[in-house]
């Protein structure tokens, strides 16, 4: 194993490129630069195209054009640039097209900070754009599973044709750590009959039509009915949760990305105070592990639960719906990159304990 | 007259972790000065230890926008400061790669006026960086940062590391690649960075191999300023 010193955000390129991604379409923004500007230097060293756009909708169409042409392609941006993409990753979703987007939160509202956040887990889980859709969202807590997350993330986005996004913070993105990077020189791609690569009349393949308009109200039912019965399959087979000394617990810490493993830290802080808490980590946040966070909840030695997000509560949400009331589920957190201390997660657990 | 100390290097390979620990160690002994000169990174500058430095009594020059955590990049009229007549040592910490290096580069009226033997230029080289492993990388960034920067290199850091997981077996890694480095240009081999156990552990591997002290140089233990660990920014925050 020979590790790397990497930053999150070159490790995020260098994984997507061992992950067969050829194609890279994006716009700068802070905290995410360094991925298009390792791109631009590796991606024409392995043959690839690498292509600063306009502006974050043009990249997102570049992204649609060389998808529906069956590349493996890739975009990258930090939340106010992900919102210029909404209209372009509806129009992915309609036309079936498969894709990886980089999402390296900020604080936001609004143009908001460069720090840290968590604060687009409501755009990124449920819409965003326009229109019945969903992406797949992928929230790794280290740069390690960031990278080993990338195979992943291209290879879900070709069986569903799906865009798939890895919803990651700031602080991923711009802290370095030792890195086990993959070697694969030679990623197995999908094939992909439905990819518009050239039409030949009279040729053995039929015409490919990329296409996200569907005039007819029963031909954009059909549309919608196949969607929707493939965010069915992806729901049952594709969830990713983690959970950690759940079994038992007193209390269930849940938390998606960093936040999460500050939560660890804080975990073990409990344990030394006597108290058993457990974690349960969403890796997947769409499909949400609606099972998984109920069952650590719901188990009779739990008090209570505590949500804790770098944003004004909106995985909470989630949470809160897969309990159903069946606990008490409280929430810490504060919206603008305000990143909870492991102390201050377990002085409130044990504060909740002493109520 | 003032002694000068440039780091240069890619980005990431620790020139703020050395320029800290240059600075910190040399205000013990006179007026020390560091200049933050880094036009690239928002994020882990040397600005962001200004607690740091001035325990220690370093003057911190450093661009407005730092600390501000905003983006534009604009450098301060007072680095113009660092190169009046005076006592002590300054340090510039320069941004990474040679996109950093190019805010150097006004300063070459500035910087020829200092005489050769009180000017050093350190390339600071980490081979467990990506893309700065072997020696053509190293060689093309030493080119153009020296291009851009309008300063030559006048010595060779090896500053081989991984964060908390160093070994002795990294730093002659570094070795192998700053020794061909320096037979190829003829620049010395300043240092070799680490650690104070890793570098312990170094020295008894070169002692017992026989590695040549001309592409060791002078061993500098560091005391982590900069980097935070998972652990230590859980306790500290960033």
């Amino acid at each position: 194993m020979a590790l790397k010193l990497m930053k999150g955000c070159e490790a995020i390129a260098e994984a997507a490129i061992q992950a067969g991604c050829r194609y890279f379409f994006g716009y700068p923004i802070t905290p995410q630069n360094d991925i298009p500007e390792y791109m631009s230097l590796r991606l024409p060293q392995v043959g690839g195209c690498f292509l600063q756009a306009e502006s974050e909708l043009a990249a997102i169409n570049m992204v649609y054009g060389a998808a529906g042409a069956g590349a493996r392609v890739m975009t990258s941006s930090s939340s106010p640039g992900i919102s210029l993409k909404q209209e372009g990753i509806s129009t992915c979703c309609a036309a079936e097209l498969p894709c990886v987007i980089v999402n390296m939160m900020r604080g936001g509202p609004g143009l908001g900070n460069i720090q840290a956040s968590q604060g687009d887990y409501f755009q990124a889980t449920k819409g965003g754009g326009h229109g019945d859709y969903h992406t797949i969202v992928i929230a790794p807590s280290s740069i390690q599973e960031t990278v080993n997350m990338m195979g992943k993330a291209f290879d879900l986005a070709e069986e569903y044709r799906i865009p798939v996004m890895i919803l990651a913070d700031g602080l991923i993105g711009q802290m370095m750590e030792p890195v086990d990077m993959p070697n694969n020189p030679n990623p197995t791609m999908h094939d992909k009959p439905w990819a518009a690569t050239g039409y030949k009349p009279g040729g053995a393949k039929q015409r490919a039509i990329i296409n996200s308009l569907y005039i007819e109200t029963e031909d954009l039912d059909t549309l919608e009915e196949r969607l929707q019965n493939r965010y069915a399959v992806i729901r049952g087979k594709e969830v990713m949760v983690e959970t950690y000394n759940t079994e038992g617990a007193e209390y269930i810490l849940c938390a998606y990305g960093t936040v999460a493993r500050v939560c660890k830290a804080a975990v073990r802080l409990c344990a030394e105070q006597g108290v058993k808490v457990g974690l349960v980590r969403p890796i997947t946040l769409w499909p949400f592990p609606t099972k998984e966070v109920h069952d650590a909840i719901a188990q009779d030695s739990v008090k209570a639960a505590l949500t804790v997000e770098v944003s004004a509560g909106q995985m909470y949400e989630d949470v809160r719906l897969a309990v159903n009331g069946c606990k008490e589920v409280a929430f810490m957190g504060k919206a603008g990159s305000m990143i909870p201390a492991a102390e201050d997660i377990a002085e409130r657990i044990l504060k909740m304990r002493r109520a | 007259m003032r002694e000068y100390w440039v780091m240069v290097g890619a980005f990431g390979s620790g020139k703020s972790e050395l320029a800290l620990n240059m600075a910190v160690r040399a205000a013990a002994d006179g007026p020390c000065t560091l200049v933050d000169l880094d036009v690239i990174n928002p994020y882990f500058r040397t600005s962001e230890r200004g607690d740091v430095l001035d325990k220690a009594g370093v003057e911190l020059i450093a661009p407005p926008y730092a600390l501000h955590k905003i983006e534009i990049m604009s450098l301060s009229p007072r680095v113009y400061a660092a190169f009046t007549p005076g006592e002590g040592t300054v340090f510039f910490d320069v941004g990474g790669d040679h996109v950093g290096a190019v805010a150097l580069g006004q300063y070459k009226p500035n910087f020829s006026g200092i005489p050769a033997e009180k000017l050093h230029v350190l390339f600071v080289v980490n081979p467990l960086r990506p893309l700065a492993a072997d020696l053509p990388s190293a060689r093309a960034m030493l080119d153009k940062i020296q291009g851009v920067s309008r300063l030559r290199v006048t010595g060779i850091v090896n500053n081989a590391n991984l964060a908390g997981q160093t070994s002795a077996e990294h730093l002659v890694q570094g070795y192998e690649l700053v020794r061909a480095l320096s037979e190829e240009t003829g620049i010395p081999v300043w240092g070799t960075c680490g650690c104070p156990e890793v570098l312990e552990a170094f020295e008894e591997y070169a002692a017992a191999h026989d590695l040549d002290e001309r592409y060791i140089g002078k061993k500098y233990p560091i005391e982590v300023m900069m980097h935070r660990s998972w652990e230590k920014f859980l306790k500290e925050g960033l």
